[in-house]
């Protein structure tokens, strides 16, 4: 079953601007692992944030667990983006904050402004922090501002964090460009196992190739925003990939 | 064909010299004509400075009143010397002064919420009214003197030290709210992005993605602030509005001038204590 359906999904960021995203239909299922590749520029960080309307799209449909998603207001908008965890590139911690306040925040969504000005979570979403921060590996960080960790620590923080939203899906915004080939690798194999096991399906833009035909189950490939290849992992080749990336040849 | 471009070449440069010679009568016009309105300026500069001196210290000096230098060196050496008798009566203004400075700084800082929120361009609620009203809150409060203030709320709710701290906290609402709204304005907004994604309200997202980025700058803007609130709660007692210009005020009524030095050593010792105490927090939050 599709958890999220696109179709015929158009953006621009003002009236006179560029086109963007030029019509993208896809599908995401229970199980899926979904890979949005594209050089620079193809518009893979507009559609990622068109999901949960960080970006208004401009028009087509996205239904979502069943709600249309460019018709809801402010009240189901709150209750999307909570059902949907977000991984960003640059990791978009709070800097300041320690570990605990930083995974704590993924579940701002279920607390009312009351609670947050005393940041008096419930006594089952620290437990639950503690549970994921055990997972990721930083149970002995909990304390530490999150600008004392090192790049992967920080993004195992950002796992943590989408993860305490208890999310139907997950939306990765090139995970891994911020750090190094060994720990991007080690980044993709924990949010991948996470994802399994929880059983959130994935959307994710990234950058290597070479990572998303390891991590994931189905591609979708886009060029100045239009839908170059879409299907499985299996089903893309060298001469696919040359289509994808000949902006970035020429 | 080599002649023909001798030739040319000799004309051109011909051509050049009577464009740069024509070039330079222009500038030499320009100069003089620079040279001649400076010098109208200078004079004209002049002119007002001495009608100035004329109009208020000429004019505008009760000469005979000043009489003689030695009469002056007299009137000043009055100054000299400390009351001694007036110590026991300096500690309770001078605690209050420093009251006057804190509470005035605290609902200056509470005050300054809604005009921090309203005057950062990037998060103000309605731009075309929020935004005028929060920049109009700011100029108001910076472009009228803490004294006037103190003679408005004296006016409002009598004399003593309620009116000097309600000065105060109105005085003080500019300068905040003007950096804070600033700082505001250059954040980072990459967990602005997190806290939305996460299904924030507007409120969370100020209170966990914006203001632990400000929060430095805040707390050293309003140890300035206070700082200077200390200056301007020891003279406040002139109008009335409390504290230590209050014993001035009294001092120079009864001609005690011995008594007026010692509460200025007074306020001195104040002023000096609160930039002591500035100085090390600010540099520690640096």
């Amino acid at each position: 079953m599709a958890v999220l359906k696109v179709s015929d999904l158009h953006a621009r960021y003002s009236a006179k601007g560029p086109e963007i995203l030029k019509g993208i239909s896809f599908e995401v299922e229970d199980n899926d692992f979904f890979a949005i590749i594209g050089p620079s520029g193809a518009g893979k960080s507009t559609l990622i944030r068109c999901i949960n309307r960080l970006v208004e799209p401009t028009s087509g449909t996205i239904i979502f667990d069943g709600r249309d998603v460019t018709k809801l207001n402010r009240r189901g908008l709150r209750g999307l983006r909570r059902d949907i965890g977000m991984i960003f590139q640059e990791f978009n911690l709070i800097n300041r904050m320690s570990v605990m306040d930083n995974v704590l925040s993924g579940r701002l969504g279920y607390t009312s402004d009351w609670r947050t000005l005393f940041r008096a979570f419930p006594r089952k979403d620290i437990d639950h922090a503690l549970m994921l921060l055990e997972r990721v590996g930083l149970i002995d960080h909990v304390d530490k501002r999150a600008d004392e960790l090192s790049g992967g620590q920080r993004q195992r923080v950002g796992i943590a964090r989408a993860l305490m939203q208890d999310p139907k899906l997950m939306l990765l915004d090139e995970p891994t460009s911020a750090l190094d080939p060994k720990i991007s690798r080690e980044v993709m194999a924990l949010i991948k196992q996470m994802a399994q096991e929880l059983k959130v399906p994935c959307l994710c833009n990234i950058h290597d190739v070479k990572l998303a035909t390891e991590f994931c189950n189905k591609i979708i490939g886009l060029q100045d925003g239009v839908t170059m290849f879409s299907g499985p992992t299996e089903q893309m080749n060298e001469e696919k990939l040359g289509e994808i990336y000949a902006m970035e040849v020429l | 064909m080599k002649t023909e471009t001798m030739t040319s070449g000799k004309e051109s440069v011909g051509s050049t010299t009577a464009k740069l010679g024509g070039l330079a009568d222009e500038i030499a016009v320009k100069r003089k004509r620079s040279r001649m309105m400076s010098g109208a300026f200078s004079i004209f500069l002049l002119a007002l400075v001495l009608w100035s001196v004329d109009v208020t210290v000429i004019k505008d000096t009760d000469w005979e009143r000043i009489g003689s230098l030695e009469n002056v060196l007299e009137a000043t050496n009055r100054f000299i010397g400390i009351d001694f008798e007036l110590f026991s009566n300096l500690f309770v203004p001078a605690l209050e002064t420093l009251l006057i400075a804190c509470l005035g700084t605290f609902f200056g800082l509470i005050l300054c919420i809604p005009a921090a929120w309203f005057g950062a361009m990037n998060i103000t609620p309605y731009k075309p009214v929020t935004y005028p009203l929060a920049r109009l809150m700011m100029t108001l409060s910076r472009s009228i003197h803490e004294i006037v203030w103190a003679l408005f709320f004296v006016a409002v709710v009598g004399l003593g030290a309620m009116a000097g701290v309600m000065a105060i906290a109105v005085r003080s609402v500019g300068f905040i709210a003007k950096m804070t709204a600033e700082a505001i304005e250059d954040i980072d907004y990459r967990p602005v992005e997190a806290i939305r994604a996460v299904g924030g309200s507007p409120f969370q997202v100020i209170y966990y993605a914006i203001l632990p980025q400000v929060l430095p700058q805040i707390v050293s803007v309003v140890v300035f602030e206070w700082e200077i609130n200390i200056r301007r709660s020891a003279i406040l007692g002139l109008v009335g509005a409390g504290g230590l210009g209050l014993v001035f005020f009294r001092q120079m009524n009864t001609y005690n001038y011995h008594g007026v030095t010692t509460v200025i050593l007074a306020i001195l010792i104040i002023i000096l204590l609160g930039e002591a105490v500035s100085y090390f927090v600010r540099r520690r939050l640096i």
